[in-house]
């Protein structure tokens, strides 16, 4: 299995935040005005993304277990005269189009995925499959009302995003490599960023029978 | 020819599951032209305008706590051949882009009953599906709304390539709900007229369908291949294209040195709508002139994001059989004049090509052909 080398890295880690004090904090990282047609997880994911400037040949892996549970929540509270704009939003992957939209900029290869605790090792071998040009990884989640309470939602609101390579060169910050022979159950993507975000080193299970090794330079 | 695609490989087996039933079922049906759909109230037993939708037979709108799918789910799986799916070399792909939010819909306003909560969720959906269904753990889940079963295709190629896998199987559900019948309402494009793919019409109009498929593919088993695949996102509005079409250009670019010098036909996505219909029926008919069109969901309805698997398995089942259908539910003026509404032989081609549309300006497509 070949590596992965880190180049570029930004992390949000809000935790609790409501949306609109994220929407305040974050406001500055948007063109005027687009912020607040913006939802948490759009918001979070294009602070850590838009400064990695993603372009028409790079790849964009983006992985959220939840998605837009705020807007799903809204949608389905809307019936039965339902939202079209929140149907719009609720759908996965909004939360990463919300910037790529918001820039007009259009992608030949984009892989939004979801799932549970498989979803670290499984955006990783998405991003190891690729070939050529840069790969950026990115994920997050925006904490949930009443999904959240039914265990459907996030508990936490987070988002990171990583520009990745498969060479090193001199300013890699740290390298990424997945082996066969790791258990079922592996790391949450609250886990994931807390890791990418302390830029502390693990070992370990990823999930899906994948190991992980997680270097810092 | 066209040296070998990175995204190619082999399709060892494929079937699907809509309310004709199988793939060869289904193929048939289309072949006769019949209709799926039925007019349904949007909101189910809530009532509503009646939509065309395409059920499962005896199926209702509302989601049960044990979703009624779930028997034609096992029925679709059991015909899935090996097994240790989801174990080392043999990882699933599922894709969906409902999995099961019907069941958060019946949640929420069906009297909050906590069974529907089990697998409301993509990752709890997709993982009561695994206990059903005796799966492994090694699944990596998709959803990029109707074009996602196309990157569990494009993502199985790269396994096979890169050697991280001896066979891929690709799974992909997507079954109607108040939730999502009630959005494409609300967005005023699932209307009460049944819908006609391709045809220049006054108004247009799409309907949904209850649809699940399967494809295993290998490098180098089985009588047919995914010769290349192409993907284009054009970022530029959450549901509309680019009014110049250039999204539809783009993925197709992708696939004209790989078609070149084949004789193909074209199963375009062809949901009824009239702009995105214009504007694909055009650029296809610029990028392969004089190649004919169909387009299946004027009788199967929109799938969602199990469309591309849906329709890949009937178009193979057509390459099989020597017969495409027709585009069914369209007659008289069209967009382009290669659209087919007659059933064809497919004896004269060399290849089909497949692609679908979704929101947010997602294109993708591929080119099939015996292996």
């Amino acid at each position: 299995m070949p590596e992965l080398y880190i180049q570029n890295l930004n992390t949000e880690m809000p935790g609790l935040e409501e949306p609109a004090a994220t929407r305040e904090r974050l406001r500055a990282c948007f063109p005027a005005g687009a912020a607040r047609r913006m939802t948490q997880l759009g918001m979070l994911v294009g602070s850590v993304l838009g400064p990695l400037n993603p372009g028409p040949e790079d790849v964009l892996v983006y992985a959220s277990g939840f998605g837009e549970s705020r807007s799903l929540e809204a949608y389905l509270d809307s019936f039965p005269t339902a939202s079209p704009t929140l149907f719009q939003t609720s759908i996965h992957p909004s939360g990463a189009q919300q910037l790529m939209i918001g820039r007009q900029t259009p992608l030949r290869r984009f892989f939004p995925l979801s799932g549970g605790r498989q979803l670290v090792a499984q955006a990783l071998v998405t991003a190891l499959v690729q070939e050529g040009g840069r790969v950026l990884l990115c994920g997050g989640e925006e904490r949930g009302t009443w999904l959240r309470e039914c265990g459907v939602a996030s508990e936490h609101s987070l988002a990171f995003a990583l520009e990745l390579a498969h060479v090193r060169s001199e300013g890699s910050l740290g390298r990424i490599s997945l082996e066969r022979g790791g258990g079922d159950e592996g790391l949450s993507l609250h886990d994931w960023c807390g890791l990418l975000a302390r830029r502390q080193p693990f070992s370990g299970d990823a999930g899906a029978g994948w190991s992980l090794a997680l270097e810092w330079f | 020819m066209a040296a070998k695609h990175p995204e190619s490989a082999r399709l060892l087996a494929y079937d699907c599951l809509t309310p004709f039933g199988d793939v060869a079922e289904t193929h048939r049906a289309l072949c006769e032209g019949r209709r799926a759909l039925a007019p349904v109230p949007v909101l189910g037993s809530r009532g509503g305008d009646p939509v065309p939708l395409a059920l499962m037979p005896g199926r209702g709108l509302d989601e049960a706590p044990l979703p009624h799918w779930l028997g034609g789910i096992r029925g679709l799986a059991a015909r899935i051949p090996g097994g240790d799916w989801g174990r080392p070399g043999r990882p699933i792909v599922v894709t969906s882009s409902n999995f099961g939010v019907g069941s958060l819909y019946s949640y929420r306003h069906d009297g909050g009953d906590p069974s529907h909560l089990g697998h409301g969720a993509p990752f709890s959906s997709v993982e009561w599906l695994r206990c059903e269904l005796g799966w492994g753990a090694d699944i990596t889940v998709f959803s990029h709304a109707c074009v996602s079963a196309h990157l569990g295709l494009v993502h199985a190629a790269r396994l096979l390539a890169r050697g991280l896998a001896d066979e891929v199987l690709v799974f992909s559900y997507d079954f109607l709900s108040p939730f999502v019948a009630g959005g494409f309402h609300a967005l005023k494009i699932l209307n009460g007229q049944m819908p006609a793919p391709y045809r220049r019409q006054e108004t247009g109009s799409i309907a949904l369908g209850d649809g699940a498929a399967f494809a295993v593919l290998t490098r180098d088993r089985g009588e047919h291949q995914l010769v290349a695949q192409s993907l284009f996102n054009e970022l530029h509005h959450f549901t509309a294209n680019k009014a110049d079409g250039s999204g539809f250009a783009s993925v197709l670019e992708g696939l004209r040195e790989a078609a070149g010098g084949r004789r193909l036909w074209l199963k375009g996505h062809g949901t009824g709508t009239l702009e995105a219909g214009r504007l694909e029926a055009e650029s296809l008919g610029r990028c392969f002139p004089g190649s004919p069109l169909v387009g299946w969901k004027g009788s199967l309805g929109h799938t969602l994001g199990s469309c591309g698997l849906v329709e890949l398995a009937i178009a193979t089942e057509a390459l099989r059989r020597g017969q495409a259908p027709g585009t069914v539910g369209t007659e008289g003026p069209c967009f382009i004049d290669e659209v087919a509404t007659a059933p064809f032989a497919t004896g004269g081609f060399d290849a089909v090509l497949c692609s679908s549309n979704a929101f947010g300006g997602a294109h993708a497509a591929l080119l099939l052909a015996h292996a």
